[in-house]
C-alpha cells in the first residue's frame, strides 16, 4: 500500500492539508468472452463461445475483417460503430434465427455479412428478409452490402460442446 | 324427445350417409360424439388441451439436398464460384473440416461451421479462372516497346524515376493521405553539369545526394495531392539545375578559407614541390610533380591522417625525390 503525503505548498502553514493517495493491487480478473461451467454441465456452447478471446488468430478467426483495425489506418471508430450497428440490425431483423456470430468482411467499399441462420421460416420470408436487410443496410452505410447466409436445419448442429 | 327417438330409429341409415362425405368419421359413432361433431362446443375448462390437439404441427421447411451432390465432375467451376464469396458448404464439393479439438476427437465438419465462413477463401481464383481472366484482359494489352527492353535503355530514355504509393482499403474510402508523397530519383550523370555547376548543385541538394550510387532523391509531401507534389518535385529539379549553372558575382570572391575541400592547384604545396623539383634547373621547361604525389597529398588533406594515407604519402615522396 502506498501512502504519499502531498502538501499544498502555496497555502499558509496553518492551512496546509495533508492528502493521502491510496492504491491497491489491481484485480486481474478476466471475464469477458468466457463461460462458467454449470453443475449439470448442460450449458451449450458454440465453437466461437468455447474458445475464449485470447485464442483469436490461434483457434478461431476474427468476426470483423477490415483494414481499419490495423495500426495507423483510417476510420477506426466509424468502422467499429458501423459493425456494431450491423450486428444489432442483423440479430434484430433475423430475430431468434441467427445461430452464430455475425461475420462482417469488408473489401473496398463492399460489405459482406455472413451468418448461420436457423431454417425456422419459409423460404419466401427468408428471401424478403435478405433483400430487406441488404437494401436498408446499403442505404444507411452508403455502400453495397451482400448477405452470405448459411441455413442450418437443426439449431443443435452449431453446438460444439456442453459445459 | 321425439327427435331422439327418430335418430335411434334411423341411426344405421344416417351413419351410412355420413360416410359418403366425411370419410374420416368412424362407424360406431354414438350420440354424444355426433353432437360434438355437428356443433363446435366452447369448452372453457379444457381450452388449452383442445387447442394443442387441434393445432397444426409446423412442418419443417422443405430444403433441397446440398448442391454439390448434383454437380457434374467436369463442370466449369468458375461459373459456380465466379467472384469472392464466403464459404458455403452445400456448394463446395470438398470434404473440409475446420476447428481445434483436443486429442482423439473429431474436428467439426463443414456444415454449420462458422470458422470456415470467416476465413477469406480463394475459390474464385483457381488457376483456370485466372487464365480465363488473363485471356479476357489480353486484348487490352499492348506489346512492350522494344527499345526499352534492357535496364540501361530504360535508364537512358527515362532517367527520372518516379515513386509513389497507392493504398487499397477494406473500407468505403479510396483516399489515403499517405498516397500524396512523391519520390523522384535521378542519376546525376544524366545532368550536364560542369565542375562549378556540379559543386554548386551538390551544395544546394545537401543530404539528398547519395555519393555511393551517384543518385539524387527528392521527396515531396507538402501539397495535399499527388499530382501537385509531382509538379513541385519537377519544379525543384528544374530550379536546381538552372540555379547551379548560374555563376553569381560573389562566387568569384571565394578565398582559400572558404574552400570546403583541399584543392592541390590552389595551394602552397604545389608551388613548394615544383620549386624543389626544379631547384637549380636552368631550362625553361619546368618539371611538374607526378600525379600520384598530387593524389596522395589531396587524400591526406581531405580524408585526414591515417596509416594508409600516411604510408602512401611517404611512398610517393620517396618516389618523387628518387630516394629509394
Amino acid at each position: 500500500m502506498n501512502f504519499l503525503p502531498i502538501i499544498q505548498q502555496n497555502a499558509p502553514i496553518s492551512m496546509q492539508i495533508v492528502r493521502g493517495f491510496r492504491s491497491s493491487a489491481a484485480l486481474s480478473s478476466v471475464q469477458s468472452g468466457r463461460y462458467k461451467i454449470t453443475p449439470k454441465r448442460d450449458r451449450p456452447l458454440t465453437y466461437e463461445m468455447a474458445n475464449p478471446p485470447h485464442f483469436i488468430a490461434h483457434r478461431k478467426a476474427w468476426n470483423s475483417w477490415n483494414t481499419s483495425n490495423l495500426r495507423g489506418e483510417l476510420r477506426t471508430a466509424q468502422c467499429i460503430t458501423e459493425d456494431m450497428f450491423i450486428r444489432k440490425f442483423m440479430t434484430g431483423t433475423w430475430h431468434s434465427l441467427v445461430l452464430s456470430e455475425v461475420i462482417i468482411k469488408r473489401q473496398f467499399n463492399h460489405i459482406r455479412i455472413a451468418a448461420l441462420i436457423k431454417q425456422g421460416i419459409s423460404a419466401r420470408k427468408m428471401y424478403f428478409l435478405l433483400g430487406y436487410t441488404e437494401e436498408m443496410l446499403s442505404y444507411w452505410l452508403q455502400c453495397p452490402v451482400t448477405l452470405e447466409l448459411q441455413t442450418v436445419a437443426d439449431p443443435k448442429d452449431v453446438i460444439f460442446k456442453y459445459i | 324427445m321425439l327427435l331422439k327417438n327418430i335418430r335411434n330409429f334411423n341411426s344405421s341409415i344416417y351413419i351410412s350417409s355420413r360416410h359418403c362425405f366425411r370419410p374420416y368419421s368412424q362407424g360406431n359413432v354414438n350420440e354424444e360424439s355426433y353432437i360434438e361433431d355437428e356443433f363446435r362446443v366452447l369448452n372453457l375448462r379444457k381450452t388449452k388441451g383442445k387447442q394443442r390437439e387441434n393445432a397444426k404441427k409446423s412442418k419443417p421447411p422443405s430444403v433441397p439436398p446440398p448442391r454439390y451432390q448434383q454437380m457434374a465432375t467436369d463442370q466449369d467451376w468458375s461459373a459456380v464460384w465466379p467472384g469472392p464469396r464466403s464459404f458455403h458448404p452445400a456448394t463446395v464439393p470438398l470434404p473440409l473440416r475446420q476447428g481445434w479439438v483436443p486429442l482423439h476427437k473429431t474436428t467439426p465438419g463443414k456444415f454449420a461451421n462458422a470458422e470456415l465462413m470467416k476465413i477469406p477463401n480463394f475459390l474464385h481464383l483457381t488457376p483456370p479462372a485466372i487464365s480465363k481472366q488473363c485471356e479476357a484482359l489480353k486484348k487490352f494489352c499492348t506489346p512492350w516497346p522494344k527499345i526499352l527492353e534492357s535496364e540501361e535503355q530504360q535508364e537512358k530514355h527515362f532517367p527520372v524515376k518516379f515513386i509513389s504509393s497507392d493504398y487499397v482499403h477494406g473500407l468505403p474510402t479510396i483516399r489515403n493521405p499517405l498516397s500524396r508523397i512523391v519520390t523522384i530519383k535521378l542519376n546525376l550523370d544524366n545532368l550536364q553539369l560542369d565542375k562549378h555547376a556540379k559543386d554548386k548543385f551538390l551544395r544546394l541538394v545537401g543530404e539528398r545526394y547519395n555519393e555511393q550510387t551517384n543518385e539524387l532523391t527528392i521527396v515531396t509531401d507538402r501539397c495535399p495531392l499527388k499530382q501537385q507534389n509531382y509538379d513541385y518535385a519537377m519544379y525543384l529539379l528544374t530550379a536546381l539545375y538552372h540555379e547551379s549553372n548560374i555563376t553569381e558575382e560573389w562566387e568569384n570572391t571565394k578565398q582559400e578559407a572558404d574552400m570546403e575541400y583541399y584543392d592541390w592547384h590552389r595551394n602552397k604545396s604545389k608551388v613548394t614541390s615544383t620549386e624543389i623539383l626544379n631547384w637549380r634547373s636552368t631550362s625553361d621547361k619546368k618539371i611538374d610533380p607526378p600525379q600520384g604525389y598530387i593524389n596522395s597529398v589531396e587524400t591526406l588533406m581531405n580524408e585526414g591522417e591515417n596509416d594508409y594515407n600516411l604510408n602512401k604519402y611517404k611512398e610517393e615522396v620517396i618516389k618523387m625525390l628518387g630516394l629509394s
